[in-house]
């Protein structure tokens, strides 16, 4: 039931991403919110169930975007199962830790799609990739996740999104 | 989690794997079409969309506002200097549209572009989910006559084309995005040249292969060259910011300032029909 709403999290932060997020764009670019439940999840819960709802909230989002479908999926997926790294290695308490490891998750998750950019012959210069979009995503989800992660946790450990919790 | 062991649940994170790719492989061949799920999932959450965006921009305009306040006396006093500069630009200017009408009617030219098209107003309804890509989704679809491969404009200029419809929603591919390409002309040299977005949302453009002979200065103007289907001729794209060459050596290219705020986009126009002959 927890996957559920965590789903049903992620489908709202899409929402968002597509509506209200552009008015707090910075030169541009968003925050990838979706990207910022992946990764919390992954963090909390390992590296099998943070991949796997990667790839359902990736999937989610490719559904949502349409064109190329499987791309959010799989980037989602890597982020997913890097975060899950984390869990039992860093102090999950520390909101400043999950926003670092949220920094490093956006960064690899954001170079994983540029690759299947480039695998669907979507050429974009890297120095424009780098600058324009992969530094500054990460460095505002990490931003996100500062005051985020906080709530997140709180409804992880004793909230909707505790395991096993109806 | 299903109580699978850790090597099924290995082969299926592999088999889950090869069918996005496999999906990736076939999406990318065919980019124009949406699936009867994605065209259903868009149609349900466009009405969702529409008011979010409206409370996203109201609660935008109410957190901006103390901030406007603080800058409006210095800017009330720059705007006062600029509309008594105006004023005599204005004077200029109908003198030289007066000159425009009777140059336009020797060359039996028709007066603007607009009223040559048949157009559908839209609103804005959401924008792409990620960073990578330039795309909008408009309140109009094929209810509405919208059609794939359609033109997008605003009266500042172009925005992009239509490349995926559904009933009550159309995606628009913004030329920024860096799967975009449209035949322009530098008003002044009429050297051809390709417009292509560069990723990234700045909005940032690039005009491309542009003859040596003709390289474009600071400051002049990109139009649509109407070469190909798509785009009519002659609407507005840009002003050049620099020029520089190629890495082939063989041709110039510019970077191009739009005249279109991208990341402001409220209502645009799609093209529905284009007579050049004004009919």
């Amino acid at each position: 039931m927890s996957s559920l709403y965590f789903l049903l999290l992620v489908l709202g932060a899409l929402v968002l991403q597509a509506t209200a997020l552009n008015f707090v764009s910075v030169y541009g670019v968003k925050p990838d919110l979706a990207l910022v439940l992946v990764i919390f999840n992954g963090f909390l819960r390992g590296t099998r169930e943070g991949a796997f709802l990667g790839f359902v909230g990736g999937v989610l989002q490719d559904l949502v975007s349409g064109g190329y479908f499987g791309m959010n999926a799989l980037a989602k997926m890597a982020a997913g199962y890097l975060a899950g790294l984390g869990e039992g290695r860093l102090y999950r308490d520390k909101r400043v830790i999950a926003a670092g490891l949220t920094w490093f998750c956006t960064l690899a998750s954001q170079l994983v799609y540029y690759l299947l950019l480039a695998m669907v012959n979507v050429q974009v210069p890297v120095a424009a990739a780098l600058a324009g979009i992969i530094l500054p995503v990460s460095f505002y989800n990490a931003l996100v996740a500062l005051p985020l992660y906080g709530l997140y946790y709180r409804s992880a450990t004793k909230g909707l999104l505790k395991r096993g919790e109806v | 989690m299903s109580p699978l062991s850790a090597g099924k649940k290995l082969v299926l994170l592999g088999v889950l794997v090869a069918v996005m790719l496999l999906g990736l492989h076939f999406s990318a061949g065919s980019p124009g079409r949406l699936t009867p799920l994605e065209s259903a999932t868009r149609d349900f959450l466009a009405p969702v969309q529409r008011l979010l965006m409206i409370a996203g921009r109201e609660v935008a305009g109410f957190f901006s506002y103390p901030v406007k306040l603080i800058n409006v006396s210095r800017r009330n006093e720059i705007l006062e200097g600029r509309v008594e500069e105006l004023e005599g630009k204005l004077l200029k200017y109908k003198e030289v549209q007066a000159e425009n009408v009777r140059l336009k009617k020797l060359l039996d030219f028709q007066t603007g572009v607009a009223s040559q098209m048949n157009t559908e107003a839209a609103a804005v309804i959401g924008r792409d989910t990620g960073n990578w890509f330039g795309s909008i989704i408009i309140n109009a679809g094929s209810k509405k006559g919208i059609r794939r491969d359609m033109a997008v404009i605003t009266p500042a200029g172009l925005v992009g084309r239509v490349i995926r419809v559904s009933d009550s929603t159309a995606e628009v591919l913004l030329i920024t995005d860096p799967r975009s390409g449209v035949g322009c002309l530098v008003q002044k040299t009429r050297a051809p040249g390709i417009v292509e977005g560069v990723a990234g949302g700045r909005g940032n453009l690039q005009m491309v292969h542009i003859p040596n002979d003709l390289a474009p200065g600071k400051g002049d103007i990109i139009i649509t060259s109407g070469l190909g289907s798509v785009f009519p001729k002659g609407i507005p794209v840009g002003t050049v910011r620099e020029t520089r060459k190629e890495k082939s050596g063989l041709f110039k290219m510019a970077v191009v300032d739009p005249y279109v705020d991208f990341n402001r986009l409220e209502e645009v126009l799609v093209i529905k029909s284009f007579h050049p002959g004004g009919r």
